[in-house]
């Protein structure tokens, strides 16, 4: 495939798979929360409480993948040494900075809803296992905003590079915010051993579907709408080289089948919750594959 | 819902309707059924990710790859990738849907899974030979009266019933 700009540093796996692993955590920390707050923690205790376990370890091994992308790999520390309010760099940095502890005592909230006895062999965990829980609510509270951000900034980190018309739409922020969350929901649904929990994440997944087909659309309009560049950018999908990756995989595989057999599902079909989630996470993962690799193709100049 | 667990097609109208099927991708995309060349062009895709320089040098695989050409750029993959979905589809539809391994009583998953694994190793290999499977010689040749595909229809069934009583403790 020709880059353009081959003086510019091009994105491999290392971004996708991190702005994947981002939108996932934000997907499982929101639903947590939210579930918590709302009083299902005992009714949905995968999501709220199980998974959560891992969204550090899932967002270190995004932010690990982040690392490798970095030239120069000890500049790192200079994003924390200023706050650029016009950089979304900047607030994307920041954001992480706040959702990595954060989500890191909500992990310890949940894991003393689950394993107590384990919180107990470490006395300063426990110690502080039981300051955390006073503040569980409030902690809740923020966790639904930092995650929103979070994965909101996934998309407005593409959003933001002006330079490639592909990217610089304002859908792109909440498309893969509504893109992480339905990963998350996906990843609970495939773990979880609860009907009434598997029946609720369908529900809440197959509308997050709708919401993302919608949002597709709206893209490719608002770019086709737009100047000869942008027009060009969407035709990356509509006939060009990404098309049939895109409306296959990401679309095809990732959005309409699992849609469809989660709403087989909701009629009362039985069919193992394992597959559409499975679906919907590799589509999740195509998504930014695709949208990474065609951004740096879609151009302002025809070279 | 345990009704529905048997719930399949007739197999008379299935294969009416696969007629049919054969009959619009002619039309459509002026060539017919395929599977054994979308599980070509995928291995031929893999392999020309992680080793390159010996599918340049291979004369069966370079036919398929070289300068921008892409491998799964061909109607048997997109075809392959439909059948699938379409199986899903049609698995849902009929309440059939879960994971599971068919298979004899006498026989356990591994056993099944490594025949079926030999089998289709097998298969590709006699596909390649006979340049099309049961889908590209058998039911697309055979639908233009090829001779060869013809040849090949007696040829696979011939073989499939010779070596069937060898095999048959896997299923009785």
């Amino acid at each position: 495939m020709a880059h353009i700009d081959p003086v510019l540093h091009v994105w491999g796996w290392e971004v996708p798979v991190y702005l994947f692993l981002g939108g996932l955590v934000a997907g499982v920390l929101f639903f947590s929360a939210l579930f918590y707050l709302r009083g299902k923690a005992d009714e949905m205790k995968t999501s709220t409480s199980f998974l959560p376990l891992f969204a550090p370890v899932l967002l270190g091994l995004g932010l690990f993948a982040l690392f490798l992308d970095l030239e120069y790999k000890t500049h790192v520390l200079r994003f924390y040494t200023a706050f650029k309010i016009e950089s979304p760099m900047s607030w994307g940095s920041w954001t992480l900075a706040a959702v990595f502890p954060l989500s890191s005592v909500w992990a310890v909230i949940q894991a003393d809803r689950l394993y107590p006895q384990h919180i107990d062999k470490v006395k300063i965990l426990r110690k502080f296992t039981e300051i955390a829980k006073k503040f569980a609510r409030p902690t809740a509270y923020l966790v639904i905003i930092f995650s929103v951000l979070l994965g909101m900034y996934t998309g407005i980190l593409l959003s933001a590079f002006n330079a490639r018309p592909l990217w610089n739409t304002a859908i792109l922020g909440p498309l893969f915010l509504v893109s992480g969350l339905s990963t998350g929901v996906a990843l609970s649904l495939s773990i979880s051993k609860s009907d009434r929990e598997k029946k609720v994440l369908s529900r809440i997944d197959l509308s997050a579907i709708g919401i993302e087909v919608f949002l597709i659309i709206h893209l490719f309009m608002g770019l086709l709408a737009s100047t000869q560049v942008h027009i060009d950018a969407a035709q990356l999908f509509l006939g060009g080289e990404f098309t049939a990756i895109f409306w296959i995989l990401v679309f095809g595989i990732g959005l309409l089948l699992p849609g469809a057999l989660e709403f087989l599902e909701i009629r009362g079909k039985r069919i193992p919750a394992k597959i559409p989630a499975f679906m919907v996470i590799f589509g999740g993962l195509m998504l930014r594959i695709v949208f990474v690799e065609a951004g740096q193709v879609s151009t302002w100049i025809p070279y | 819902m345990k009704a529905n667990s048997e719930k399949y097609w007739s197999p008379y109208l299935a294969g009416f309707l696969l007629g049919l099927v054969l009959l619009a991708t002619f039309v459509f995309m002026g060539r017919g059924l395929g599977a054994s060349g979308a599980m070509m062009r995928s291995m031929t895709y893999a392999i020309d990710s992680v080793a390159p320089e010996h599918v340049d040098e291979s004369p069966f695989y370079s036919k398929y790859v070289g300068g921008d050409t892409n491998p799964l750029n061909d109607w048997l993959v997109f075809e392959v990738i439909g059948v699938i979905a379409g199986g899903l589809l049609s698995g849902a539809l009929a309440g059939r849907l879960k994971f599971k391994t068919d298979k004899g009583p006498r026989i356990s998953k591994r056993g099944r899974l490594s025949f079926a694994f030999l089998g289709g190793s097998l298969m590709g290999f006699g596909a390649m030979l006979a340049r099309g499977c049961t889908s590209g010689q058998a039911l697309s040749g055979g639908a233009t009266l090829a001779l060869g595909s013809w040849a090949f229809m007696f040829a696979m069934f011939g073989g499939a019933y010779g070596i069937a009583y060898f095999m048959r403790k896997q299923w009785i």
